[in-house]
This record gives C-alpha cells, structure tokens and sequence, in this order.
C-alpha cells in the first residue's frame, strides 16, 4: 500500500473527502491544508494521484474485497450460485486436520528457508566481498567474480523447472544423488526415497528452495556490503578483528535493513512455495510432511469444487502473511533496529 | 517498505505517526462504499449464453444444428491426446460443410474452463477427464441431457444405442440423468510380458497366495513382483477394491460406494490387504515408489522389467509406447481373488466406460456439442481412435482379431469376454474426488510405513469425513 500512496497521499485525498462530508475529518488538518486548487494543481493530481489510485483499487484491492466476500459463501466455483454462510468456513478450518497440518509446514517453511538462505547469502557475499587476503586493501576472495556469477545461475532457472530437475535428482534408483552417494560407498542409500521418506521429504525439498533463491540473495548483499565505506573494514581489520567477527559486529549491523527486506520476501515465497511443492510432491508427500497452505487451496477450489472454503484458506494465507512481515518488523525493533549505526552516524 | 527511511529519528516517526493515520482515514472513506460496490461485481451475472437459434431438426440433423454456426471443444489432451476429436469434426464437417468445427487442448480443464463456466458462455462440449477435470458433484446439473444422442442414428443409418456396449449410460448418469458420455471402454486389470512369463515358465497368478509365490520366484531371478510411482499409488487400491469385490460380492461394492462405516473392514477387503501387507514385508515391491515419479515408475516394469506386474486400466499400452522393451507382449488378466470360493468368478473384471464428454447447458451451441459426440460415435471416428490409441471405445464390433497388432488390446477384448455379465464398476472415488488424500495413505502402506490396521484407518476416515460433511452432495448406489 505504501508503495503507491506514499507522500502525496494525504494532502491530494484529504481535500475530496473534507468537501464531501464535512465535520468527519479533523478541524485543524483541514483548515492548515485548505488552498485555491488550479487547473495545474487539479491536472496534477488526477494524473499523479487518481489515476494510480483508481488503477490500485481495482486491480490490487477489489480482489481482496472479493476474496473476503467469497471466503464467506458456499461457492461451488462453476455456478454463478452462492449462498452467504457467514463465518462457517472459517470455523470449519480450525477442525481441519489437513489444512492444520499444511499450516504448521508452512509456518515450518517461513522459519527455516529465510533463516538459512540469509545466513549463507550473508556468508557467501562477505567472502567475495571483504574476506579476501589479510593484507593489502580490503577486498574479496581471488576469484570472486566467478564465484557472483555462479551463485546466481539458480535464480536464472524458473522455479517449475527447478523443482521438476530435482524431482529427478531426488529419485530412488536412477536420481543423481543416490548415484553418487552409492558410488563412494553408502550402500544404504541404495534406492532411498528422498522425497518418499516422511523423515527426508521436508528438509529435501527445503534444501532446493534455498538453493534457488541463494544467488539473488548474495547479489542483494554484496550490493549492500559495496556501499559499506571500506574505511570501516580497514579500521576493523587494524583492530584485529577476525572474519567471522568482522561479519557479525560490522556487516550485518550495516546492512540491517536489506536482512529485514530480504527476510520479509523469502518468507512470504516460503509460505506459499506452491511451485516447489507442486513439482515436488504434488499429493503433499508422505504423511503430508510437505503439504503447504496453498497446495490444500489448489485441491479444496480445482478437485472438489469448494471454491468459498478455498478462499477461505487464502484469506488466512493472506492473513499469515501479514502476521508474518509484522513479525519481522517487531523482531527487527525489538532487537534495536531503530538505532542502528546508520541511525547515530 | 518505501516507508523503511522515514522510521529513522523521532522527528520522522511523528511525521509518520500523523501520515499513517490520515491515510487510513481516506482508506477507509474510499473503501466503505466501495468496498459493497465490489462485493457486488463480485457476484457473477451468470445467464448470458444458451438459447441460440435452432435449426430445423430432421434425420440427418438430429439435433438442430444450424447450418453456418461455430461449434467449440475443448479436450483433455492426456493419455489419449486431443486429435482424435478432430478427425470426429473432420467427418461433422462433411455431413455439415458450413459449420466451423474448432477443437483445442486442455491439460487443466477445471482451471481454464472455470471462469467461462461462472461467466455463462463454456465450450459447446468438454472432455471433462485427468487430474484437472471439474468435479461432477459441483456441474452435473448445468449439463445437457444425452439420451438424444443415443437415440439417434450414426452417419452409417443405424440408431446409436444399438451399437454400443450395454450400460455404457451408468457411469455418466447422475440422480437419474444422463449427462456425461463416455467414450472409451476401460478394463482395469494387472499387465505382464508374456513373452518374459514364457521364458520363465511362470504363470499368472490367480488367487493372492499364487501371487505370494510367484514373487519368490521372482526374487531368485532378481526381480520383483510390483513396481509403484508416488502419483500413482492407488492403482493398488483399484487392484484391492477389485479382488475385494470379487471375494464378497456387490455388498462389498455397495457399503464403499454409499460410505458406510467400517466399509473398509470388511473381511474380502481385510483378506487382499493382508496378502498386499505380505508382499510388502516380504520386500517383492521394488523400494523407494513414495519417491519415484509414476511414469519412471512404470518405465521400470515396461522397459528394465525389474518388475513382472503391474495393475492399471487399459491405458497402459499407450501410456507407455515409448518406453517398452522390444518383446514386450503387453497382455492383461483379471485380479486375483482372495480364496478359490469368491462370490464373482476369477473371470471378473471391472470395466467401465471412461473419459466423460460433456455438453454445458449454457453452450452457445449445445446442438453442436451433441454433433461431434455423433460424428465420434460413427464407426469411422471409432475405428480410428482404437486404432491409433489401441483402446476400445464404447462402440461394439470394432477391434479386429489382431487387435491391430496389439495384444493388450487383444487381452481386453478377451476379457471383456470371459467376463460376461460379471463385469462391475464404481465411481465413488472420482466422485467425491477422495483420490488426493488416498494416495498418502497407499504411498505410505506400500512403503511399509502403515500395517494393516493402519491402512483400513487411514481408508475409512477419509470415507466418514466425506459422510459426515453436510456441504457435500451424495450420490446413492444400489
């Protein structure tokens, strides 16, 4: 909402809404704000200010004004028939084992693929970056260059794809993985099914979304990291500080903001992570230890025809997503955000 | 997150503070009227469609096809592929040159037909099949009625009904109407090389214990007895409800069709999952099938025959075209039964007609709809569908001896025979769509994960769920 709205939002939307009703908005905004309106002044802001603003309610928030609407129904999804059944189907949710469980993977998905992406993208981005040679000037491993480019070839690949290759890579008997594992001598793993085996489906296939999104995010933070006054690494490394204690007192506290940003988008693409699953395990794995939110929506709307409790789901999946990027934020200031070594620079 | 830079410092927070809330104050202005205006957009208009014009009806135009219109199909373009819709249109289109027959594939009927279903204006027919197809429990009654079509006469002069298979209507007939035609003749059965049973001198096993011990013999020459992909678990339970039918009889068939409680514990039902347990723990399925992709799976039967069996429908043949060993004599026989003394025959077979087209009410042009399922009931669409897809479809007489040099075609005309009147079928797990959630509890029972118990468990709770669920309408079998 922020993104569209911002700054001139307040001003150009006050003036409308103060002529319509008057008395609902406070007195003194109203007053201070009160200004002749131009033909340059009108012509602005219907073309800055309307238009986007009518483009973004009708294609950003009618859909979600509807997607409530419909969570509400008995909608069939292939009739233009529904009835209004208030609440139901969202009572119905919380005794439904299927759709619990999905919402525990991904709540599961939302902790553990942001969590280790970052971790090794801020890893990754330090080496190629600052954690070259300890003498000379501050600069990244020998051969960093190769190295940025090969982390990014995953992102390249589109997820689909990504999941249908290490489907492949994951199979029993003539999958890559167990080729080489019983080819230096783990017998064991002869016909392993990674993908079959309740105890090895979720971390495999959290494995792969990590893998996927590991080169857009190392990109992201040696972006960062290059806008780091190198002064600050020198005077760090004059101290004798180490790598790894460089990573945590300096990079990471510089670059807060992009973690918190990289953080919000990993989770919101782990909780709905619909296309690794899909491509993956499209029955939700064994035991449904795979099973996301957003494949149970798939099933309940397409195979049953229960298109009213399905946007239920998503409504909740909307609703978890929200929950999700408050969360962060609240972490993020909790933790000190707000006073950041930018913030008394 | 634009918002990030103005959260630093008090000065900017305060700023905010006041921002924040005059925004919401416009939202919330803005939306409340709108907000209902939407919700009622949101509701489609439906109608629109349907009640075209009709041309006269007559013999050669049985049901009223105007002379220059547009007829529309979309087809599921799966195991069968789509083409052999267009050569039914190619032969319409010489019984009606003006009429401009368009036919287009579709791999996700529900998802793409959706939207036009809410909007009043789908295809003129559907071949509603594959893991995308619409459930019947939410279409059934927007659907034209076919008995017409059945009582018409076939572009050869002879009236339809009197070619075809008998209760070919039963599976598309929901609540007494006849609504979905289907148009291929599946038999379900379990599939070997003869040639490879040939030079082993083994047998196809009749009753379960024969199937114990042919898995022992296939383990001394290093193979196994089944192969299993993970989408494809439940053909296993197609092959249990088979034998378990057979052992019990119609009872068996009818407490899982109308979900009764304890449908599953039935003793014929108990008796295939005890043998199917036992071939488990003995090792005779190949390992790892909850993590194998079902064609690979399939690969590993047709192409490596690791494994001597598998259980599937008819489709297996052309599925697996491009992966099957050279001398692979592809040929069917029956479910083994439980003991010597089951209700039905060993003969007996599960054979339905499958692959339902449908005709919306609300169709531009349902007249031409009904035209192309004609002109693919003709025996020349016919012909060329079974032989290009070595598949029966529901119309009699057509397979030749030969089979059109195949012998899984050979073996379902021959069992279709042997069977006689002891040919069934159900329908409960498409309908209510149960396949998703049996397929967790099969991949983990054929791994070895679930006993017995387990299995009967997971089964029926699935069944009672959709019992129990008042929002889902049931259909009764008798």
């Amino acid at each position: 909402m922020s993104g569209t709205s911002t700054p001139a939002a307040p001003r150009g939307a006050t003036q409308p809404a103060a002529a319509d009703r008057p008395g609902n908005t406070p007195r003194p905004v109203r007053r201070r704000r009160r200004r002749q309106i131009s033909l340059d002044k009108a012509s602005f802001f219907a073309v800055a200010l309307f238009l986007p603003l009518t483009v973004y309610v009708i294609f950003v928030i009618s859909p979600f004004v509807q997607a409530v609407y419909f969570s509400m129904t008995d909608w069939s999804g292939f009739t233009a028939d529904m009835a209004f059944v208030g609440l139901d189907n969202f009572v119905r949710l919380l005794g439904d084992d299927k759709f619990l469980r999905a919402a525990m993977n991904s709540a599961l998905l939302a902790v553990v693929v942001p969590t280790v992406t970052i971790v090794i993208a801020i890893g990754v981005a330090t080496m190629v970056t600052v954690g070259g040679s300890t003498t000379g000037g501050v600069r990244g491993l020998r051969g960093a260059g190769f190295y940025r480019v090969i982390s990014f070839f995953p992102y390249c690949v589109p997820a689909i794809v990504i999941g249908l290759v290490w489907a492949q890579v994951y199979d029993p008997s003539r999958g890559l993985l167990n080729g080489v594992l019983t080819g230096i001598g783990l017998d064991g793993m002869t016909d392993f099914p990674w993908l079959g085996d309740p105890r090895t489906a979720m971390g495999a296939s959290m494995f792969v979304i990590v893998w996927s999104f590991i080169g857009f995010y190392t990109v992201l933070f040696v972006a960062a990291i290059k806008g780091v006054p190198g002064e600050i690494y020198e005077a760090a490394r004059l101290d004798g500080a180490s790598r790894f204690r460089t990573a945590v007192s300096i990079t990471v506290p510089l670059i807060r903001d992009n973690v918190r940003t990289a953080w919000i988008y990993l989770g919101i693409a782990a909780i709905d992570s619909f296309v690794y699953m899909q491509a993956m395990n499209p029955g939700g794995g064994p035991g449904y230890s795979t099973f996301v939110i957003s494949q149970d929506l798939y099933q309940t709307a397409f195979a049953k025809g229960q298109f009213g409790y399905a946007t239920a789901m998503g409504v909740v999946l909307a609703l978890v997503t929200l929950l999700f990027a408050g969360a962060v934020f609240l972490v993020d200031r909790i933790t000190g955000g707000r006073d950041d070594v930018r913030g008394h620079a | 997150m634009s918002t990030n830079k103005f959260t630093e410092g008090r000065l900017a927070q305060a700023a905010l503070d006041r921002r924040t809330f005059v925004r919401g104050a416009v939202a919330t202005a803005l939306l409340a009227p709108l907000g209902g205006a939407l919700a009622g957009c949101a509701v489609p208009s439906g109608g629109g469609g349907g009640g075209t014009a009709a041309g006269e009806m007559s013999a050669d135009n049985p049901f009223g096809l105007v002379e220059d219109a547009d007829v529309e199909a979309v087809i599921f373009n799966g195991g069968y592929g789509f083409d052999y819709v267009e050569f039914a249109a190619e032969e319409a289109k010489k019984q009606f040159p003006d009429v401009t027959f368009e036919v287009s594939p579709s791999t996700q009927i529900a998802q793409e037909l959706q939207p036009r279903f809410v909007g009043g204006n789908p295809p003129d027919l559907i071949d509603n099949s594959g893991a995308g197809s619409i459930g019947f429990n939410t279409i059934a009654d927007q659907l034209e009625e076919l008995d017409d079509v059945f009582e018409a006469s076939n572009y050869e002069g002879t009236t339809i009904a009197d070619t075809l298979y008998p209760s070919v209507k039963d599976p598309g007939t929901y609540n007494g109407r006849f609504v979905a035609l289907n148009y291929v003749m599946t038999v379900y059965a379990v599939w070997y090389s003869a040639s490879l049973f040939d030079q082993n001198g083994w047998a196809a096993p009749a009753t379960w214990q024969e199937a114990i011990d042919l898995g022992a013999e296939a383990q001394k020459a290093d193979k196994k007895l089944f192969v299993w992909g993970k989408e494809a678990a439940t053909y296993y339970q197609t092959m249990a409800l088979d034998s378990a039918i057979k052992e019990g009889g119609d009872e068996v068939r009818l407490a899982l069709e109308n979900l009764e409680p304890n449908a599953w514990s039935h003793d014929a039902m108990q008796g295939v999952l005890e043998a199917l347990h036992e071939i488990v723990q003995k090792g005779y399925f190949v390992p790892g099938g909850a993590g194998t992709q079902f064609t690979a799976a399939q690969a590993r039967w047709s192409n490596d025959q690791d494994a001597l069996l598998y259980p599937s429908g008819g489709w297996i043949e052309n599925e697996m075209k491009d992966a099957t060993a050279a001398d692979f004599q592809m040929t069917g026989f029956p479910t083994p039964t439980v003991s010597d003394s089951s209700a039905l025959p060993y003969e007996a077979v599960r054979a339905g007609a499958g692959e339902p087209f449908i005709v919306p009410s609300a169709a531009a042009n349902p007249a031409g709809g009904k035209e192309v399922l004609r002109a693919m009931l003709s025996a020349e669409a016919a012909t060329n569908f079974s032989e290009t897809r070595l598949a029966p479809t529901i119309v009699r007489g057509i397979v030749p001896d030969d089979g059109f040099g195949s012998t899984a075609l050979v073996s379902q005309t021959g069992m279709l025979d042997a069977a006689g009147e002891n040919i069934f079928n159900y329908q409960f797990v498409d309908y209510y769509g149960l396949n998703a959630d049996q397929l967790v509890v099969w991949n983990a029972f054929l791994s070895g994960e679930l006993d017995v118990k387990g299995v009967t468990d997971g089964l029926q709770k699935i069944s009672d769920d959709v019992a129990g669920d008042d929002s889902v309408e049931k259909i009764e079998v008798s």
